[in-house]
């Protein structure tokens, strides 16, 4: 499903957090934004979502307006999305009761997903009973069984310890591949958008401007970043991040950024 | 759980313990007094066994229950819909809760000559104040729930394409209900006075208020304070029973 934002601006009273933003997303496409913390990137998705309204400028799925939410945009949390009184097939299955399918059905097809994502004999757990990591298995599991033509992804392992990150990204990574939905992930994390993104936006501070777009499309993806040594530095540098400098300096530049 | 187990012994362990005391102290008083202002526990206890095999004593339980369940019932169907709705809608919120702080202020048994004369003597009056006093903490409990339920969970009923029934039914509903409980438990200790206070005033047919205000006008300390027995053990026994029992079916999933 193509996602097109044109002349897209939100601001929230005096503040400006997205200024006349306009970019295409081809079906099947699988778009990382990339920038700091609180540059308006997440309220692009939550846009694309249809969760919150441009102020001016029109987004679009599927050459239909964004009004409102729709099943088949569906919206992976940064954490805390799952419902604490579900189990966790209970919290995948809902998301089809949502549509309503019958509640047999739902749990029989949440366990197949929860499978998938590696949590089959926790399906009777609830989320406080198992660790982060497994908990966005389990969201990952809820947008997929849906069967969403665009999955979207706000910060989604933004929680999670780094290996456990890593692991998460080849979950994730697989799960696309099979079900190819269009793809928006939201991060602050620039290895995570090389991994597994077409196409990266990287994003200025506030108001979100875009400061380069790299297309990715014929990288390997793969935890072996080496390939993309250039283009990281490239990014890194983009964002303020000084790549000839020690680290440590690096982080005190970053901070005075 | 091995913990909540224990918790539970030594709960239990601790209402033995008060029982235990209180009936001591009731006991001291009555080697003290004469028999006709205050009688043994044991005679208490007696008459207790002879009421659970008289007629009457159904009749004015059955009585008295019944305007429990309608009063209390209603209280808890309103309560949780005005809850809902005043949490939800903002322009209702704060109006409406600025209502219930000063309404729930007044005793609910002050209403009772007001409704005495509005509704006519009978069982309605007194269902209606066992309602008053059980409304407010539910409504309170409920409208504070819903304004704290976290906006990520409602976000995420809205990209799963959740209809507003069922984003009521299956997100705000189980959300609330932690702190539904707890308003219902309080609700219930005010409707269970209101209930017991109305019956002695209004006086209006067979009920356990009733029964305790006339054990007093003909001077019969034994009614009396077998009908405070029975006033306490159910009161006991549908809190700490039934309503806790309640609590840990619909709460399942904190107490794993």
């Amino acid at each position: 499903m193509e996602l097109t934002f044109s002349d897209v601006t939100k601001s929230f009273g005096d503040l400006n957090v997205i200024e006349y933003f306009s970019t295409t997303i081809r079906t099947g496409e699988i778009v990382a934004l990339l920038g700091p913390s609180g540059c308006g990137k997440s309220t692009l998705l939550h846009m694309l979502a249809g969760l919150q309204t441009p102020s001016t400028g029109t987004l679009t799925a599927g050459g239909k307006r964004i009004e409102k939410p729709s099943p088949e945009r569906t919206l992976v949390f940064q954490e805390h999305a799952l419902y604490p009184w579900l189990t966790l097939a209970g919290n995948v299955a809902l998301a089809l009761e949502f549509q309503n399918t019958p509640k047999q059905v739902a749990l029989a097809e949440a366990q197949k997903w929860l499978t998938k994502v590696e949590l089959a004999g926790f399906e009777h757990y609830y989320p406080h009973q198992v660790s982060g990591g497994m908990r966005q298995r389990c969201a990952l599991a809820r947008a997929f069984i849906a069967r969403p033509q665009v999955l979207l992804l706000d910060e989604p392992f933004g929680a999670l310890d780094a290996l456990t990150r890593m692991t998460l990204q080849s979950v994730l990574k697989d799960l696309i591949e099979e079900e190819r939905p269009t793809v928006v992930l939201v991060t602050h994390d620039v290895d995570e958008a090389l991994y597994l993104a077409d196409r990266v936006l990287v994003f200025s501070n506030r108001p979100a401007t875009v400061l380069s777009e790299i297309e990715l499309g014929h990288m390997p993806k793969t935890h072996d970043l080496s390939a993309f040594a250039d283009i990281r530095r490239d990014v890194l540098n983009k964002l303020g991040i000084d790549t000839d400098t020690t680290p440590a300096q690096a982080e005190a530049i970053g901070e005075t950024v | 759980m091995s913990n909540s187990q224990t918790m539970g012994v030594a709960t239990k362990r601790a209402y033995v313990v008060a029982i235990a005391v209180i009936l001591f102290f009731w006991q001291v008083a009555a080697w003290f007094l004469p028999d006709f202002l205050m009688p043994d526990v044991h005679t208490a206890i007696l008459r207790l066994w002879e009421e659970l095999n008289s007629a009457e004593f159904y009749e004015g339980l059955g009585n008295s229950m019944t305007r429990l369940g309608a009063g209390y019932g209603a209280a808890l169907f309103f309560g949780i819909l005005l809850g809902l709705v005043g949490g939800t809608i903002n322009a209702v919120r704060s109006p409406l809760k600025a209502a219930i702080i000063i309404l729930q202020s007044i005793p609910s048994i002050a209403w009772v000559p007001l409704f005495l004369i509005l509704m006519g003597f009978g069982n309605l009056p007194i269902i209606v104040v066992v309602a008053i006093g059980a409304f407010f903490p539910t409504a309170l409990s409920v409208m504070n729930a819903t304004e704290s339920v976290e906006k990520v969970h409602i976000s995420a009923a809205r990209v799963m394409g959740a209809s507003k029934v069922q984003m009521l039914r299956r997100v705000y509903f189980p959300a609330v209900t932690p702190e539904l409980i707890t308003g219902a438990q309080l609700a219930f200790g005010n409707a269970w006075r209101a209930l017991i206070s109305a019956e002695m005033i209004v006086g209006f047919s067979a009920g356990l208020g009733k029964s305790l205000a006339y054990s007093g006008e003909i001077a019969d300390m034994t009614g009396v304070m077998t009908n405070i027995l029975v006033i306490a053990i159910l009161a006991a026994v549908i809190d700490q029973v039934i309503l806790e029992r309640i609590k840990h079916r619909l709460l399942r999933y904190q107490y794993l």
